[in-house]
């Protein structure tokens, strides 16, 4: 980046925080309101009841200031609010978010946010090994001439069983294919299950859980792709960076009506049946894009 | 001009009630007003719901307001809420039927 880009970034209290690429796809700061990010549904045809079952319920995102019981509102980062994903109150659900996009170039994205995950404190206990997990995933695919579509997921596994795992971990596989309805144009997969997660190679990582479980520090998350390899470049949390070499991504032959998709989505997992919080505070999409 | 904010969540997709039952906690710290719709997906028996508030997303206390969930299928009833703090839900409790299948949305607005 140019010294010139850098002092003008540095110049803006919102962006400073951030090292875009050349050109910034999206700057979603939630005190500016949802700014495109929605529920995932499942694909269905005719009735509800086609969709597949863990699709069905995957709990939508709202706008927080994070009030706690005890010290009241903490606000986002910056500013009163951030995106929140919450799961219900059972070990099984889900909660996520969805921004859909398109992409006009395969060049090189980069995703920047800060974000903090908590269960919800109606104990006065600790907790920290209550959330599962939280990730990000990518849905890409190819646009003229199309090969692949690609599915780069990536999720910090918290706990399992009350256990610290505190390791990030990849997915290269999707479950099977299910057709939907009877028209044939219809299909449904679902890749969010919790099967087929791979360790990344490298040590644990653990992040800043605090003392209670009302008290919120923010992380930093970078992720780095490659539209025209369809690779992960690199990722980065905190004060770690990751290769992203030995990644792999979900590969899909290219579907009909999903030419240049660039789809990115949160979503934060529990691990015991107490809700699971994931917020995000300002999401930054750069790329090196025509 | 500026333009204000507002939002719609589909709080429950599909989802028949039965026994004592309520919608997931929402946040609405930064809406001024509210509707929360039902419309039910299918015929089923009736129950009344109540608007609920919170402090903290955790402990509950009546609003005041209350509607039915509709028991024909397409029909849709609503209920208004102003001056509702930072979480709003429905709690509500069924007789021996089920309700009928019903998808329930929450219209925000700053």
């Amino acid at each position: 980046m140019l010294d010139s880009s850098r002092a003008i970034l540095n110049a803006n209290p919102q962006l400073s925080r951030f090292d875009p690429l050349e050109r910034i796809l999206f700057f979603d700061d939630f005190d500016q309101g949802l700014n495109g990010w929605t529920s995932l549904i499942g694909n269905y045809e005719h009735k509800l009841e086609s969709i597949l079952p863990d699709y069905r319920d995957l709990r939508p995102p709202m706008l927080s200031n994070l009030s706690m019981w005890d010290t009241g509102t903490a606000g986002s980062m910056s500013g009163t609010y951030a995106l929140k994903l919450s799961t219900r109150a059972s070990s099984d659900s889900l909660g996520v978010g969805i921004k859909r996009q398109t992409f006009r170039s395969r060049g090189k994205v980069q995703l920047e946010c800060y974000f903090c995950f908590k269960p919800e404190a109606n104990e006065l206990k600790l907790s920290e090994l209550d959330v599962r997990a939280f990730g990000v995933l990518f849905d890409i695919q190819d646009g003229r001439n199309a090969e692949l579509r690609w599915m780069p997921h990536l999720r910090y596994l918290n706990a399992v069983n009350g256990q610290r795992i505190a390791r990030w971990q990849f997915k290269p596989r999707t479950r099977d294919f299910h057709k939907i309805g009877d028209s044939g144009k219809t299909v449904s997969h679902f890749h969010l299950g919790q099967e087929g997660w791979v360790d990344v190679p490298t040590d644990s990582q653990e992040l800043c859980y605090n003392e209670i479980a009302t008290k919120m520090n923010w992380h930093y998350l970078k992720v780095n792709l490659d539209l025209e390899t369809r690779r992960f470049i690199s990722f980065r949390c905190n004060d770690v960076i990751y290769d992203g070499d030995a990644l792999q991504c979900i590969e899909i032959p290219a579907m009909p009506n999903l030419f240049c998709m660039l789809n990115i989505g949160f979503w934060v997992e529990t691990d015991v049946d107490k809700r699971a919080f994931l917020y995000v505070d300002s999401v930054l999409l750069s790329g090196e894009i025509e | 001009m500026g333009t204000q904010n507002s939002y719609t969540v589909v709080l429950e997709r599909n989802t028949t009630w039965q026994n004592e039952f309520q919608t997931e906690p929402y946040e609405t710290s930064w809406a001024r007003e509210a509707i929360f719709f039902i419309r039910a997906l299918g015929d089923g028996g009736g129950a009344r719901v109540s608007v609920q508030i919170s402090p903290d997303g955790i402990h509950w206390c009546n609003e005041g307001s209350s509607f039915e969930v509709p028991v024909t299928e397409d029909s849709v009833t609503f209920c208004r809420v102003k001056h509702f703090g930072g979480w709003l839900r429905l709690t509500g409790t069924t007789e021996d039927t089920p309700t009928a299948p019903v998808i329930v949305y929450l219209s925000l607005k700053e």
